[in-house]
């Protein structure tokens, strides 16, 4: 999606930019134009739509932003880019006649003359693809060509997961991304042969043996994973083989052993399913539904096993305070996806303010879980490409993916009073959801956050 | 019937005479997530286990009132306590849930959540169940029903044995719970008041230091 934006941006002309921020008025104008941007951006939140909108953004400081985020701007308007992002342009081109009012400077005036311009530049080469984005061959060749290096520039690769990543190459490009492989390849087979033997060792070392060798700490904590794993992603078949859930298990205690200031926390358990299923992927064909574990040698299942383990332990290394007593970090981001939405939609916020609907009473989860419980289980992968393009930086970028995912529904919300609130939000109506849908939550986290970071001081923490 | 016309369209504030609160508490994986469904909704599914608190709303008539309970329904992991501690606030019904398959299932309600009740329940009347879950597993049993009577005495709470598999009972839990919490005076009146909405409306109290630039 975001791709779509930065093509855009790539299609404005020179001179367009620098009559926009000519240096001598530049850092005068940026902050005035921020803020009128931010009040244009709360009327059209309403409408909600996409990448016009993220032109604003991108617009106010465009040395900035095209430089550092698109080393591949030149081009690549894929033919599915160009049909998801058609889509899009229309309810973009609505809310920005909605919005030409007084509040509409001549900065979007122009900006939006832009934007039709290269709309019609992309009808040209419309096909009614939608969502499919991931596969398509230009990206799959800068995908392939960044992957077959002696060494991947992993910010290269960050750029281009962060749009999503085509499935049969997921397994490589998550493993590189965690800085689990390392990104010289003479290197990585040996590592990744190093890793594997030793997270066979901690099995051998700590799961494979009595009770009796075990604290009782240690046992009721396997106790709960025990309890747990039968009914992890309970509406997926896969994973309710039992072969399943012995790997599932013994990842968790694994990792809830080598992790003691946390142990294991229920919702982790949710954490390692995408990682299970990515690599899986490499061994088994076709839907999820049809795999079978039977189908793998113990040495495949063991390598899976690894690679699941010490992914999620990349992972929630940059989180750990998620999982420790009292939860300080998922307290700390729930509080600051509050600050977050009051500053965006203030008519949301108060509603939900006087409603007396407190934050955590359905964010814990989408934290705690990372959004896997609220999304089908099938566009998972797919958000997980964003989270971990994002690296170190993603438990900041996450409030604005929540904060986009909730004002997905703000107009509903307003309507809504206490208790219907609280049971819509815990169960969102995302069942039908396409990528689609998904990647318009992610643009719009990525509009907002390139927005706010310009102005810290909103979201002091 | 006819005379409701104030009934709003809004389904879950439709007319009542009577709302209460009830928190459902217990270790984890005791089935205090399929006990609710089964009330709510009649199905038996397969459920993840919950992550902080999940909520639900249930309209019956029980001893001819028509009631609205709004159900907390809690996770059971120790963890999450820290967070689920804030909505012992103004319940006026207490579920403890046990497995009678798991004998530490049961230990725990008198080690831990008797005491959880105690320190964050701000209701001195609020009525107590313990309900033992799993009944079906009959095979499996190893907490016995008296043990459970035992307890229940001990506790001041109700008790009932129940499945939320076969929905044995599932029903009467909270119907017994409820008329109980009819026969309290003090519980009856806050049921009633006027602030009844406030009573859901409650106020973290937990909110972690941090700050903001506002707070």
């Amino acid at each position: 999606m975001w791709e779509v934006m930065r093509s855009r941006n790539s299609s404005f002309k020179e001179e367009d930019l620098k009559k926009e921020t000519s240096p001598s008025s530049a850092s005068s104008a940026v902050d005035s134009r921020f803020n009128q941007t931010l009040r244009s951006v709360h009327g059209l939140l309403k409408g909600r739509s996409f990448p016009g909108k993220i032109l604003i953004t991108r617009r106010t400081d465009p040395q900035d932003d095209l430089i550092l985020r698109s080393p591949d701007s030149n081009r690549s308007l894929s033919d599915n880019d160009t049909g998801s992002s058609e889509r899009v342009d229309e309810s973009s081109q609505d809310g920005l006649q909605n919005r030409s009012n007084a509040s509409t400077t001549t900065s979007f005036s122009k900006m939006k003359l832009s934007t039709s311009n290269s709309e019609n530049a992309s009808r040209e080469v419309q096909k009614p693809t939608v969502g499919a984005r991931a596969t398509d061959s230009a990206r799959l060749m800068k995908f392939t060509k960044e992957l077959s290096g002696t060494t991947v520039i992993l910010d290269n690769l960050r750029e281009l997961a962060w749009s999503g990543v085509p499935p049969y190459l997921r397994p490589s490009v998550w493993r590189l991304l965690l800085g689990y492989a390392p990104p010289n390849s003479d290197r990585r087979e040996g590592v990744l042969r190093r890793k594997r033997l030793e997270y066979l060792d901690c099995v051998a070392q700590y799961y494979d043996v009595q009770d009796t060798e075990r604290t009782d700490e240690e046992i009721n904590m396997l106790r709960q994973i025990a309890v747990d794993c039968p009914r992890t992603v309970p509406d997926v078949s896969f994973f309710q083989q039992p072969e399943v859930q012995k790997s599932l298990e013994r990842i968790l205690y694994i990792w809830a052993i080598r992790h003691p200031a946390s142990g294991y926390v229920q919702g982790i358990n949710d954490l390692a399913t995408p990682f299970l299923v990515v690599f899986l992927s490499e061994h088994l064909e076709g839907s999820v539904e049809n795999w079978s574990m039977a189908d793998l040698s113990p040495d495949q299942i063991s390598n899976v096993e690894a690679d699941c383990y010490w992914c999620l332990s990349k992972l929630l290394d940059g989180m750990q305070d998620h999982y420790t007593f009292a939860q300080p970090g998922i307290q700390r981001l729930v509080f600051k996806l509050k600050e977050l939405v009051r500053r965006i939609d203030e008519p949301v916020s108060t509603h939900m303010e006087n409603q007396g609907l407190e934050f955590l009473q359905f964010a814990f989860r989408w934290v705690n879980c990372l959004l896997i419980r609220e999304i089908p289980f099938h566009l998972v992968t797919r958000l997980w490409d964003t989270y971990l393009a994002e690296g170190d930086a993603l438990p900041e970028f996450l409030v604005y993916i929540f904060a986009s995912f909730l004002l997905t529904w703000s107009n509903k919300l307003q309507k809504l009073e206490f208790q219907d609130m609280v049971m819509f939000l815990q169960h969102l109506p995302t069942n039908n959801w396409s990528h689609l849908e998904l990647e318009m939550v992610l643009s719009q986290a990525y509009m907002w956050h390139t927005m706010f970071k310009r102005s810290p001081s909103h979201l002091v923490s | 019937m006819a005379s409701t016309g104030l009934s709003s369209s809004n389904s879950s504030s439709s007319s009542y005479d009577l709302s209460f609160k009830i928190l459902l508490i217990g270790d984890s994986g005791v089935g205090k997530s399929s006990l609710l469904v089964t009330f709510i909704s009649n199905s038996v599914e397969d459920l993840s286990p919950t992550i902080g608190v999940d909520f639900k709303i249930k309209l019956l008539t029980v001893g001819g009132k028509k009631l609205k309970l709004t159900i907390w329904d809690t996770a059971g992991q120790e963890r999450f306590r820290t967070l689920t501690s804030s909505y012992y606030r103004g319940a006026q019904g207490i579920v403890l849930v046990y497995d009678v398959t798991r004998r530490e299932t049961f230990t725990d309600l008198s080690d831990i959540w008797a005491k959880e009740v105690e320190l964050y329940s701000t209701n001195q009347d609020c009525v107590k169940m313990l309900v033992g879950n799993k009944v079906d597993k009959e095979s499996e049993r190893v907490v016995s029903k008296e043990e459970g009577m035992t307890l229940a005495e001990e506790l001041g709470s109700l008790f009932l044995e129940c499945s939320a598999r076969t929905r044995e009972n599932v029903e009467q839990c909270f119907e017994e719970l409820a008329l109980k919490i009819m026969e309290v005076p003090s519980l009856l009146e806050e049921g009633s008041a006027v602030g009844k909405r406030n009573i859901l409306k409650q106020k973290q109290v937990h909110h972690t230091s941090g700050g903001g630039c506002c707070s």
